[in-house]
């Protein structure tokens, strides 16, 4: 017979009703979130890890954490108004109440990124998790080589964080890459998909990390494009977007061959990845 | 062995006493006209003698339905859901279902172990009983032969005459105190150990295969004939996947967030929202559900997490059978790699 182990175990599936503390419009698609947990908890999240938003009546989604740990007192999602969830989310106001759970699953291996060059690479929405690494890597600079950022959206309009984005590129500190898949009249940077800035970086490719995040189609032609640039796959994390439902590894919606995705991603080690079928 | 003895006619005086101590649940037909295990009012609609139940007794500790919390709209509060201990005494359970549930405690302890189904389960005693193999058990190719005793509290196994009463536990043994009826038992019981479906191979040799079968053309073959339709998800044993749902109640002041069973052979098992679906193809699920059967799992337990109870194949209104899936993976495992030692060639060389 099974005997729990001291008594009362941990409940899995309670939300903790939090805050909305503010609201930024980015795109017609795109909102950001700051969001406070009671007392001003921190959230203790890995940069590449997910909460559970649960909205009473009407469930609950897996939404990436935008912000970086060292954020403290609020933590920050930016969120695409794409299913029900999310259109309700768009819908509410700063001081309206959320409930969060967790962190969940693996976050980007920092201590395998210490001293390394941080090549960042984002497609569309793919930069949401991604800034939550890159504002680690900011707020603990010395820790780490170059931060290189490559950052891809459809047009002008879709760029997501466009006061952090000038920011990035004004800094010294950071080698900023933007690019859009069409211009318009105001455009006057980069046009052309994501991959095409990668042939003109400059890697130092041993001692150079990727981090790469997009839509799916992404992940073949930039991959090809890192491998032909001759950087080893070992040096390579993405993260996989995929339906979790439970975010504790019950549920089996996110299962990938052995792995569920809410417990051993959404980041995951290239060389893990190509040994799983159907993932990318 | 060394056992106590239950004749024919003692049956439903043994069931009375079980139910005058606790809460039992056993096989009846009468409720649904198949069998289902039921709470037991009356000793004399208990079938003992049954090929399989329609759905096993994980639907105890692992309900359709349950409710995880409710909330109230108007302050976004909610009220934690208090899960009953289950109290009970199952009767007549056969070993594959008691090996499902084993395979449920391992998900369910492991890795944030689940208050929900290990409460529900913590209480419950169980008595199992042998039985005929139909044409459709195949138990004993993934290692539960028809009087394996594991996990039970008692355990009766059919003699012409009525049963071997078999103690295994403290808890079994508690069961029978104060029940005259019985008698000591010393000698051999006939063992019914003829299946007349079995897998061509034991999961050793099964991991190999599943290694080299991902894409093996049975998986399009299969989906030309399935239907999507989840039933053998439904009825199997050891599927324990779920979705979570809000529910509002009629008056938009509350609701509650409830848990159900899912399939992950239904098309939008995999959906996220913006409308991808992962697993958008039918030979894609069904690989994925045989492959968590014999792949997935078994390579971390070692051991299949399928118990042979030939559920999925009978309910299947497409007449989809789990034993031929796997055991034509076996032969084409084998054709090839005959092929591949070159103890032949192919003809067309």
């Amino acid at each position: 017979m099974i005997k729990t182990k001291n008594g009362e175990l941990k409940e899995l599936y309670y939300p903790t009703i939090s805050e909305i503390t503010k609201i930024e419009k980015f795109t017609d698609k795109e909102k950001w979130f700051e969001i406070r947990l009671p007392n001003g908890d921190d959230l203790q999240h890995q940069p590449g890890q997910f909460v559970e938003v649960s909205l009473f009546g009407i469930g609950e989604a897996p939404i990436s954490v935008t912000s970086s740990p060292t954020k403290k007192g609020a933590f920050e999602l930016c969120v695409r108004e794409t299913g029900m969830l999310t259109e309700v989310m768009h819908r509410m106001e700063s001081g309206d109440k959320i409930g969060i759970r967790g962190p969940f699953g693996q976050g980007y291996d920092i201590d395998a990124m210490k001293g390394k060059d941080i090549l960042i690479i984002g497609g569309g929405i793919g930069i949401v998790p991604l800034r939550s690494l890159i504002n680690y890597v900011i707020d603990n600079r010395q820790d780490f080589g170059k931060l290189i950022i490559c950052y891809g959206a459809k047009t002008p309009d879709e760029l997501l964080y466009p006061e952090e984005l000038k920011r990035w590129e004004k800094d010294d500190n950071i080698e900023f890459h933007l690019t859009v898949d069409q211009g318009d009249e105001n455009w006057s940077g980069n046009v052309g998909v994501i991959t095409t800035l990668i042939p003109g970086l400059k890697l130092d490719l041993k001692n150079t990390i990727a981090a790469v995040t997009g839509p799916p189609i992404m992940y073949k032609f930039v991959l090809l494009s890192l491998q032909s640039k001759g950087l080893p796959d070992e040096n390579v994390y993405m993260s996989l977007e995929r339906r979790m439902k439970c975010g504790v590894g019950k549920c089996g919606h996110c299962q990938i061959n052995h792995s569920y995705v809410c417990q051993d991603g959404p980041v995951y080690h290239y060389p893990t990845l190509k040994t799983m079928e159907e993932a990318i | 062995m060394k056992g106590m003895f239950l004749s024919k006619e003692s049956v439903v005086p043994f069931i009375e006493h079980l139910a005058s101590q606790q809460k039992v649940f056993a096989p009846n037909k009468k409720v649904h006209g198949s069998i289902t295990f039921e709470e037991v009012n009356d000793a004399n609609d208990v079938v003992l003698n049954y090929a399989r139940a329609l759905l096993s007794v994980k639907k105890y500790f692992l309900p359709q339905r349950e409710t995880l919390l409710k909330y109230k709209l108007d302050d976004n509060s909610f009220e934690k859901q208090e899960i009953e201990q289950v109290n009970a005494i199952f009767l007549g359970v056969h070993n594959y279902d008691l090996q499902a549930v084993l395979k449920l405690d391992y998900n369910f302890k492991n890795n944030n172990p689940e208050k929900n189904y290990l409460k529900r389960r913590e209480g419950a005693v169980f008595v199992g009983i042998s039985y005929e193999p139909d044409n459709f058990h195949f138990s004993q190719s993934v290692g539960i032969d028809p009087h394996n005793t594991n996990g039970f509290d008692l355990f009766l196994h059919k003699t012409e005459e009525g049963f071997v009463l078999e103690v295994l536990t403290k808890s079994g043994e508690k069961l029978l105190d104060g029940f005259g009826e019985i008698s000591e038992f010393q000698g051999e019981y006939p063992r019914n150990e003829n299946f007349n479906a079995s897998l061509y191979a034991p999961q050793s040799k099964l991991k190999e295969v599943f290694a080299n079968s991902y894409d093996n053309p049975i998986w399009k073959e299969m989906a030309e004939k399935c239907v999507g339709c989840g039933t053998c998800n439904l009825t199997c044993p050891t599927c324990f996947c779920f979705n979570v749902e809000d529910n509002v109640g009629i008056t938009l002041k509350d609701g509650s967030r409830d848990r159900h069973l899912d399939g992950c052979m239904l098309r939008g098992f995999t959906e996220v929202a913006g409308g991808e679906i992962f697993r958008d193809e039918l030979a894609g699920r069904m690989r994925h559900r045989i492959y968590r059967k014999f792949k997935y799992i078994s390579d971390i337990t070692g051991e299949p997490w399928c118990v042979g109870c030939g559920r999925c194949t009978i309910f299947c209104p497409a007449g989809i059978s789990i034993v031929d899936i796997v055991n034509r993976l076996v032969s084409d495992y084998d054709k090839q790699q005959v092929l591949n030692e070159g103890q032949m060639t192919s003809v067309l060389d």
